[in-house]
């Protein structure tokens, strides 16, 4: 298997509290990978940690060839490394359309230099985005939206409006932070639907943080299993169920 | 009640206006843009406008050249003031532009040498010598004076105040209309959220700042053109207040917003200054003039309260919170 990313050793404390205790794991090219494991487990710091908002106290995290544990948020994702949030932080007060344009990478007319010098081609850039980003929208089914503020957007399409955007930045991995949490069971399975169909026609590749555990079954190659900040089990799903140590972890060794 | 129809006194009242509207965009392009909290417009007036003085005066140069300088030095001045500041929190980052325009004023009234000190700009020469900075200026708003065929100075000044000030809007406004002007929306609402999405968020919020502060250096050169004389004093942090009040009367996010607040707040503030009728004339003048701020203040409590979007701002997009 090739290696997209590799989580090697991360410790991140806050406090006397070791929130991720040497945690090392695998994310294979093109995988679907789920990450589990109960509350406090350590998942959403992690998270935090391989997406740049927090910096890891020691340990490496390599994404592709480079090391990225000390880069900040915004070079982390321009190299294709991007996050969504587990309550979708879409811009509330643009609209769906324009939440979607701001996730263009290398957009000459964000740049004032650009702007000024080279207008025809920050426009042109803007027009080809443009084609994209509706193309985007209709693969969420946001398209009919599209001009409608995206604070108006129920949560669920908040999150599908999150994963058109993160789209747009045509990153190789994919973090999403609880897609299924607050969705509901009809958009659960199209979103199922999607995320594999963006993994099989973009080969974009997802790590994903998931209490649903049913989903996480039906969407992974492969789960990373983690408890008290240190990855205690990585297998496929089958294993994983079967495993008794992932059983101790979510119930308690007394159960 | 002769004052209030002079036509000149009203022409006067829209140069200040349009100086206040080109200070209170800057606040616009800052906060209204990109959401920075900056309570210390006025040093970077203070600046543009000693800047030009000290050039034109110590240094022999010509207007022309001093007040771009000006305006780059405003825009510098914002570099430095955010370079180490811009990443506290929000609110730390307000208390720090207080900090700095009072050190720009302390600065001004203390450093004799460089500024003239208390004097202002009358002592900026050699002492003895009542120095001006604004003989060419003078010429050239004569000159244009002429070719208006105008026949009072207050009305030329107010057509190059305002002729510069729509230029600024339009541009404030076609720059918001940009991909560039979108991040800085986005960073307003999210920043945490824009940098996830790839966009370097201190390099937008640094831009913000120095171009708020060059519109400040530009309100700077023409509040020194028009008075013909300043110091350390007129620029008090009270200045930047009032470009905020401007910013919520007329509404934030919206360029076009600042023009109806800079009008509506010039009118009020100039016309509260006539308030000789009952039930005022029951106070002694010295009340007034207090009588005077607090209605002001009245005034622009209950207009935020009935709407709090300001005169033209959009409900869905900005409200004040």
């Amino acid at each position: 298997m090739t290696e997209l990313l590799r989580v090697e050793d991360v410790v991140r404390t806050f406090g006397g509290v070791r929130a991720v205790d040497g945690a090392s794991f695998a994310v294979a090219d093109h995988s679907v990978t789920g990450l589990i494991g109960p509350n406090g487990a350590g998942k959403s710091t992690l998270f935090a940690t391989i997406a740049g908002s927090l910096k890891p106290d020691s340990g490496r995290i390599v994404f592709g060839s480079a090391r990225i544990d000390r880069r900040p948020v915004h070079r982390i994702a321009r190299a294709g490394l991007v996050r969504t949030y587990q309550a979708a932080r879409v811009l509330t007060r643009m609209t769906v359309l324009d939440n979607v344009l701001l996730a263009s990478a290398a957009h000459p007319g964000e740049r004032l230099a650009g702007l000024v010098l080279r207008p025809g081609a920050a426009r042109a850039h803007e027009r080809r985005i443009l084609e994209r980003a509706h193309d985007l929208l209709a693969l969420v089914r946001l398209e009919s939206h599209a001009h409608a503020y995206a604070g108006t957007l129920s949560g669920g399409q908040r999150k599908l409006l999150d994963l058109a955007r993160v789209l747009m930045l045509e990153p190789s991995l994919v973090l999403l932070d609880e897609p299924m949490a607050g969705v509901n069971p009809a958009l659960r399975e199209e979103l199922l639907e999607r995320i594999l169909a963006i993994r099989r026609d973009r080969g974009v590749t997802f790590l994903i943080v998931e209490h649903d555990l049913d989903f996480v079954m039906q969407a992974a190659d492969s789960v990373v299993v983690m408890n008290e900040g240190k990855v205690i089990l990585v297998g496929t799903p089958g294993e994983v169920r079967v495993d008794e140590r992932v059983v101790d972890a979510y119930l308690g060794k007394a159960h | 009640m002769s004052i209030l129809a002079s036509g000149g006194f009203w022409a006067f009242v829209g140069v200040v206006a349009g100086i206040y509207t080109i200070l209170a965009l800057g606040l616009q392009v800052q906060f209204g843009f990109a959401g920075l909290l900056n309570f210390g417009q006025v040093g970077f007036m203070a600046i543009g406008a000693y800047t030009m003085a000290i050039l034109v005066v110590k240094e022999g140069w010509s207007t022309w050249l001093a007040a771009p300088l000006g305006i780059a030095a405003a825009a510098v001045g914002g570099l430095l003031l955010g370079l180490p500041s811009l990443r506290l929190r929000a609110d730390y980052f307000a208390i720090v532009t207080i900090a700095f325009s009072e050190i720009i004023r302390y600065v001004a009234t203390n450093d004799t040498a460089l500024t003239g000190g208390s004097q202002g700009t009358i002592a900026l020469g050699p002492i003895g010598t009542a120095s001006q900075y604004n003989g060419q200026w003078s010429s050239f708003e004569a000159r244009v004076q002429h070719a208006l065929g105008f026949s009072s100075s207050d009305a030329t000044m107010l057509v190059l105040v305002w002729g510069v000030a729509v230029v600024l809007l339009a541009l404030c406004w076609l720059a918001l209309r940009t991909p560039w002007g979108r991040v800085l929306r986005a960073i307003r609402e999210d920043e945490d959220a824009t940098a996830s999405l790839g966009k370097n968020v201190f390099a937008y919020k640094l831009q913000a700042l120095a171009l708020g502060a060059a519109l400040a250096g530009i309100a700077g050169l023409f509040y020194a053109w028009e008075f013909s004389f300043f110091s350390p004093d007129d620029f008090q942090p009270l200045l930047t207040f009032f470009a905020w009040m401007i910013l919520l009367l007329g509404g934030l996010g919206r360029v076009w917003a600042v023009p109806v607040g800079a009008g509506v707040f010039g009118f009020i503030f100039a016309g509260t200054r006539f308030l000789d009728f009952a039930p005022f004339t029951w106070f002694a003048s010295d009340q007034r003039a207090y009588l005077r701020l607090i209605i002001i203040g009245l005034i622009i409590i209950v207009l935020v309260l009935v709407r709090p979007q300001g005169l033209l701002g959009n409900k869905r997009e900005m409200v004040l919170e």
